[in-house]
């Protein structure tokens, strides 16, 4: 009776965490179809216009009149694809790093798994932000900033789950036969780590979002006038406090895509990993 | 045991120096000459010259980064463009507010993943289970710049129990110390406590199902004797290891709430120097920052060790 109720809990929260996460992407695609308003287009007349007080603009408008409804669509293009291009990055080197210093273990794979290791010392968002002062602000700069800050949890991960995997029979077997270590690689190993892998990556595309937002929110990610949810926010501090409204939305969006992709992976991470070892 | 120690120092110096190592070459690529900088566009080439070699800049790298090191190892971090001050003073300055907001704010972190881990795992699916589950979800999900905005609006402006802004040292008023940093160390809290909540939970729960607590409940101990003095001891060590490295990350990352709360402390330091692009200014905190962590997670982990036998007689080999 308890497993049911916990897998039940199980499921329905992995199912919120889908619905989150299409409804972001719904918003994303139809920002391509349909804007109600040009994101950037300034309307002195209309600012600050509170949410549902003017039909025209169902969010309201800011402090340069400009419409929110279309700035949280059109920003949630950039959240998406910083969020998701950068793990996509880290995660492929990552996984290409890990990979190698566990087939060449002696002196290639100890010093990448050292400059991993100090790469993983550097507290929160102290290394992205150290990046963004080489690489410039923008979405470029926060893309490479955050895809290395990702690259040492998918080496570590994969660089520990070779080795445990290499000592069992049907890799030896598969080396016995003649196959080369790429043949290995992609037959046999990734099989194998795929279920981890997928869910790693959804719980870092939550946590890049977070990244993504907090950059934008110091002002080091995404430049003005483009739209970010954390620019929107930082925008916001200067008027939030006659006007609270404008936190609203670009709060509300950011905690439905962390959400969403964090509850996925917590989902998938039970569903893939933990019931199958059961089983 | 001595091992152990001496494997861990080993390895904490390693990667203190590949550290050291990715912070000196990582700011030394930044396009654009630091003495130009400092001199503004308006110097001549000749005097932009004499202070390049002034600062070892024309000297080879390995050689920089030789000098910087020596010279971090005696605590001197070189001087900031930016303040025109000793970034070790400037860095003792912001410390105190920085490592008074990351302690309170783990303070009230483990108090709320305790209460609530305890509860959930001897719970198990119950309402308060599924509802402190939901609530660690949560906790995560919430950016903490915007907690802190709607901390400000609500508990600053409309109830006006706490300052919105500014720090107050603990010499000045002890009370209005508390006051400034307790909304900051809130919103903090806010983001740490949904890890160590999971992993109170699940250490507890481990703890609950050994074959120990059946002899105790034998035994015909009170419930509460058992879950807290048997239960909890056996679960402490995995939540103090989860403690020791979330103050260590929050020494260095406390920028976003020292921002929202404008608090002079050692995360607004770093943004301010990233801002202005003043590198030796970064280079030291990053250095010093990252430096800390390492320690109190060396630290922690050697407490540990004393306190979990079962590492003791690992390591022995038994």
């Amino acid at each position: 009776m308890a497993k049911k109720k916990d897998l039940f809990y199980k499921n329905f929260s992995m199912l919120i965490g889908l619905i989150l996460v299409s409804c972001i992407l719904l918003i994303c695609i139809l920002s391509y179809i349909y804007l109600p308003h040009e994101p950037n287009e300034m309307n002195i007349s209309d600012r600050f216009i509170k949410p549902s007080e003017n039909s025209e603009y169902i969010l309201g408008t800011d402090n340069f009149g400009r419409d929110i409804l279309s700035r949280i669509m059109i920003g949630s293009r950039t959240v998406l694809m910083v969020g998701i291009g950068s793990v996509s990055i880290g995660a492929f080197i990552g996984i290409a790093l890990g990979a190698l210093s566990a087939q060449f273990k002696r002196v290639i794979g100890s010093v990448i798994m050292r400059v991993i290791d100090g790469l993983m010392a550097f507290p929160g968002i102290l290394l992205a932000m150290m990046l963004v002062t080489v690489v410039g602000r923008g979405v470029q700069g926060s893309i490479i900033a955050i895809s290395i800050f990702m690259i040492p949890t998918f080496a570590r991960m994969v660089n520990s789950m070779m080795l445990d995997t290499e000592s069992l029979l049907y890799i030896k077997a598969a080396k016995s036969y003649g196959s080369t270590n790429m043949q290995i690689f992609f037959k046999h190993f990734i099989p194998a780590m795929l279920p981890k892998l997928i869910t790693q990556f959804s719980s870092a595309v939550g946590s890049a979002v977070m990244i993504e937002t907090s950059l934008s929110f110091l002002g080091l990610g995404i430049q003005p006038p483009n739209a970010s949810w954390g620019l929107m926010l930082s925008e916001a501090r200067q008027f939030f406090l006659q006007y609270p409204y404008l936190a609203v939305a670009p709060g509300i969006a950011i905690i439905m895509t962390v959400l969403g992709f964090n509850l996925i992976g917590d989902g998938l991470n039970d569903l893939l990993i933990k019931r199958r070892s059961q089983a | 045991m001595l091992n152990y120690i001496l494997n861990r120092i080993k390895s904490s110096i390693v990667v203190l120096f590949v550290v050291s190592i990715i912070t000196f070459v990582v700011l030394m690529i930044i396009p654009g000459d630091p003495a130009q900088l400092i001199l503004g566009t308006e110097a001549t080439p000749d005097v932009v010259q004499e202070l390049h070699s002034a600062m070892g800049l024309d000297k080879p790298l390995y050689v920089q980064y030789g000098n910087w090191l020596i010279s971090f190892l005696k605590l001197d971090m070189g001087t900031s463009y930016l303040y025109g001050e000793s970034v070790t003073t400037l860095i003792l300055n912001c410390l105190p507010v920085t490592l008074s907001i990351a302690l309170y704010s783990m303070i009230i972190a483990t108090i709320i993943s305790f209460i609530f881990g305890i509860i959930s795992a001897i719970k198990k699916n119950s309402f308060i289970d599924y509802f402190s589950r939901s609530i660690m979800q949560l906790g995560t999900a919430i950016p903490s710049f915007w907690i802190g905005m709607v901390f400000v609006v609500f508990f600053g402006l409309k109830l006006k129990w706490f300052p919105i802004s500014g720090y107050v040292p603990a010499s000045e008023s002890f009370l209005g110390f508390i006051k400034s940093i307790t909304m900051p160390s809130v919103v903090l809290a806010i983001g740490e406590f949904g890890l160590l909540l999971r992993i109170v939970r699940s250490s507890m729960q481990e703890s609950i199902s050994q074959d120990y607590m059946d002899m105790a409940k034998v035994k015909g101990l009170s419930m509460r004797k058992i879950y807290l003095k048997y239960a909890l001891r056996g679960a402490m060590v995995a939540p103090l290891t989860i403690i020791g490295m979330q103050f260590a990350k929050l020494v260095g990352g406390t920028t976003v709430v020292e921002t929202v709360f404008a608090l002079p402390g050692l995360g607004r330091l770093v943004l301010t120097a990233v801002e202005h692009r003043d590198i030796v200014l970064l280079q030291g905190l990053v250095m010093f920052i990252t430096a800390s962590v390492i320690l109190i997670t060396f630290i922690v982990d050697i407490l540990i060790m004393f306190m979990n036998p079962r590492i003791k007689t690992f390591e022995r080999g038994e």
